[in-house]
């Protein structure tokens, strides 16, 4: 535990070490604390259409002291929709990625170790997975399964848990006939042991570097997804469906486009930013598809 | 040399303009009559017997005829039948075809061919029935260019029934009407006697058309050709209008409309309409609204005026509770008034009704004209009358094709313009409508709607609609929050176009392009 604790701080002070790193990491802290404390923060409900003392709806007001990004076409806060979104737009990805790399290192440390007809057969299932476009897999489940935050979340691990395993079964390849892998065998102990105690603390590089690039693209699939009205329904705050929304005015309320598109923007370039990082620090050159 | 160059630069020069001279008439000459390029959402279903949204009845339009026409003022006009009497018993209707019209694929029209259309439409208990006296007619060709219909009983309706957008006249025989087929001739079911003829089609993306030289209306089309490109998405739509790749494009949201108002070589065509979207409960046993009073908690929980100010910058017609509309003149009664905003009224009704302080329902809505929005504020506003929603954005395709629309218990739908108030209430209202999709059954409305269809005179008929009209403010399953302008915008270049309150009916036989 402490040796874990101990790499960790070593590896935030390599980072902070490096100023692109070092601005990624904070972006990525902030982000991570608007969705934390985001609702509370935001001034205003979500869904609230904000009123003056007449009772008439405050449409199109344009970013001020009292509306910081203005107010969209119903006279919603945007300040607020973005706090509030920022929860919807890390949480389900966070939460896809989380499952997508827990499968994916399992999988892969499997037939990487295994190899064999179970390889192939998953290699090559896992190909063919991997040929159709991200964006056209995801319509597909989508329109199949009905569109909820369940479902893409499903729609993430469907999409990459082939990308995880193929670069952990990589990985394993090339560790599974070193030196301390043979020992264990042939101290007996359980392929488990192997496995997760042998082989895993060796793709951990890659895997770290993999877990951070697939955040950072479930990020922008899910904003996406969002944009196109799959898996969000009115009159939710992800970003991605703010964008699409405002999209539609935005000749007459073009803050209510730039903030939310600004903030998907700034939160992959700053998972990105952190990413690269840690490919550096870890001295990995894997492939990232 | 230099010099010999420059004394015949005067020279050059002149035969420069000389030749651009001879080719701007030519030009002009290739440009008289054009292609018309379209931009609109894509058909869906293509046959003329149930193809009824506007992009389904405008590509329907443009290779069939009707009987009738109805005009955008809503008068009736005649097409393939150059003359029409009725009894005066109200019951027979002839009607002479004209000569010398043909099919595309060069066969003869005849009173044969309207014989297989309304028989056909008989046969497949098409929507189209529902001004025809229900399908409750007989139909008799004398000669070729004669066909007399008989009716048990009288229908003020029937010519709109005969001018219908499901009408269009098939040549005898057809079995497959406009289904593409494989061979050198896969157009050979797109086969009508319309002014234009088609020569390209791929679904979802464009359908190309050239004019019917052969057409029977003289000096008609005057267009050369028609193309429609599908773009589903309305601001692409206004993208491709402004970029000058189409040049006409409809039912545009109020935002794209906005957007055009100021733009250069556009103009914004507004119409007054009876479009409107309809906010329908189920009111059928073992649903909420089978309850009279949830019904009223509704409408009581609806603020028109601000939906109106919000999503249609104040231009729309505030609605009754009811599908008659203010631009059906005569039949539209605004004395009645609307059910004034009155949340914590509605919170006592759900109460009263329910027990519970607040309902909870799913709250089902087509992706079209701007209906998602209008969920949206209706979600904030219903709120405050108790009424929590979950909105479910549905597709065009979903809502509508897995007739998911008939079944929901709270949906939002978009009706489109109809010429007479019946219609409506034929299809949507009365018990066992085809698109009766609250559900609701009131036998004094299905008594006085039937006897709207019998009564001809046009100021007994606007009492009957009045008193159907307050049937709707008291116990209808609908709220009609407002009666929306419809938009659509045209290059400049384009002449003589006329949109249709129901888009899909716009002729483009008078169209034409040049500067």
């Amino acid at each position: 535990m402490r040796m874990i604790v101990k790499q960790t701080f070593e590896v935030l002070r390599q980072l902070s070490a490096r100023p692109l790193s070092l601005i990624g990491m904070l972006i990525v802290l902030l982000f991570l604390l608007i969705a934390l404390l985001g609702p509370t923060l935001a001034p205003y409900p979500y869904d609230e259409f904000a009123r003056d003392a007449d009772g008439m709806v405050q449409r199109r007001v344009p970013p001020s002291l009292a509306f910081l990004f203005g107010t969209d076409q119903f006279g919603r806060d945007v300040f607020s929709r973005v706090l509030w979104g920022a929860r919807e737009i890390i949480v389900i990805p966070g939460i896809a990625t989380t499952i997508a790399v827990i499968l994916g290192t399992s999988l892969g440390l499997l037939i990487g170790y295994f190899g064999g007809w179970i390889d192939e057969l998953i290699s090559r299932g896992f190909d063919s997975l991997l040929a159709i476009p991200a964006l056209v897999l995801a319509l597909v489940v989508l329109t199949t399964i009905g569109s909820s935050g369940i479902s893409v979340i499903l729609v993430i691990v469907i999409l990459y848990t082939p990308i995880v395993t193929r670069v952990i079964r990589s990985a394993t390849l090339s560790l599974r006939t070193v030196g301390y892998v043979e020992a264990a065998k042939l101290r007996g102990e359980s392929t488990a042991f192997i496995l997760f105690r042998e082989i895993l603390p060796g793709v951990l590089p890659a895997l770290v570097v993999e877990a951070a690039l697939r955040f950072s693209y479930a990020i922008f699939l899910t904003a996406s997804l969002g944009f196109l009205g799959l898996g969000v329904q009115p009159p939710s705050p992800d970003w991605g469906y703010m964008v699409n929304e405002a999209r539609e005015t935005f000749s007459r309320t073009p803050w209510a486009l730039w903030f939310p598109a600004g903030a998907i923007a700034l939160l992959v370039i700053g998972v990105n930013l952190l990413a690269d990082g840690l490919r550096r620090i870890f001295r990995y050159e894997g492939s990232l598809i | 040399m230099f010099q010999s160059i420059a004394s015949r630069v005067p020279r050059l020069i002149a035969l420069v303009l000389i030749a651009m001279m001879t080719l701007i008439p030519l030009q002009a000459q290739e440009s008289t009559g054009g292609t018309l390029l379209v931009g609109m959402n894509a058909p869906v279903n293509l046959d003329p017997a149930s193809g009824s949204n506007d992009p389904e009845v405008l590509f329907n339009n443009t290779l069939y005829d009707t009987l009738l026409d109805v005009l955008p003022d809503g008068t009736i006009v005649e097409n393939l039948a150059t003359a029409y009497t009725i009894s005066e018993d109200g019951l027979t209707y002839t009607l002479t075809l004209a000569e010398g019209v043909m099919f595309h694929d060069g066969a003869a029209f005849s009173s044969a061919d309207v014989l297989f259309t309304f028989n056909r439409l008989q046969e497949l208990e098409s929507a189209a029935l529902g001004l025809l006296s229900g399908g409750n007619f007989e139909i008799a060709a004398p000669d070729a260019q004669t066909v007399v219909f008989t009716l048990t009983e009288p229908n003020a309706d029937f010519l709109y029934g005969l001018a219908g957008r499901l009408t269009s006249i098939l040549k005898d025989g057809t079995t497959e009407p406009n289904v593409v087929v494989e061979g050198d001739t896969p157009y050979q079911n797109f086969n009508g006697t319309g002014a234009f003829r088609l020569t390209d089609y791929r679904a979802g993306e464009r359908a190309v058309f050239i004019a019917n030289a052969d057409y029977f209306r003289e000096g008609e089309p005057k267009l050369a050709g028609l193309e429609f490109v599908f773009i589903e998405d309305a601001q692409a739509q206004v993208d491709a209008l402004i970029t000058g790749e189409v040049h006409f494009i409809f039912k545009l949201p109020i935002n794209q409309a906005i957007q055009l108002e100021a733009q250069d070589g556009i103009t914004l065509l507004e119409r007054a309409t009876n479009q409107h979207g309809v906010i329908r409960i189920r009111s059928d046993e073992g649903f909420i609204g089978a309850d009279p009073r949830i019904r009223q908690a509704f409408k009581l929980a609806t603020d028109r005026e601000e939906l109106n100010l919000i999503l249609q910058e104040g231009r729309a017609v505030i609605g009754n509770n009811d599908p008659i509309g203010p631009a059906f003149g005569l039949y539209y009664d605004a004395t009645i008034t609307t059910t004034d905003y009155d949340p914590a009224q509605a919170c006592a009704l759900i109460l009263e009704a329910t027990g519970q302080e607040r309902i909870s329902l799913d709250f089902y809505v087509v992706d079209a004209l701007g209906y998602p929005d209008m969920a949206t504020v209706l979600r904030q506003q219903w709120a405050e009358g108790c009424i929590d929603v979950n909105i479910l954005v549905r597709p065009e395709n979903v809502y509508y094709g897995n007739n998911e629309w008939m079944e929901v218990e709270l949906g939002l739908t978009g009706w489109g313009d109809r010429p007479i108030p019946q219609q409506y209430l034929i299809e949507a209202y009365i018990t066992g409508g085809i698109y009766n999709e609250s559900h609701w059954s009131n036998e004094a409305l299905d008594a006085l709607v039937a006897e709207a269809g019998r009564t001809t005179d046009p100021t007994a008929r606007a009492e009957l609609y009045r008193q159907i009209a307050q049937i709707f403010a008291t116990d209808g399953p609908i709220i009609v929050p407002y009666f929306a302008p419809i938009f659509g915008a045209v290059r400049n270049e384009v002449q003589g176009l006329e949109m249709a309150p129901f888009p899909g009916n716009t002729d483009f036989r008078n169209v034409m392009l040049g500067n």
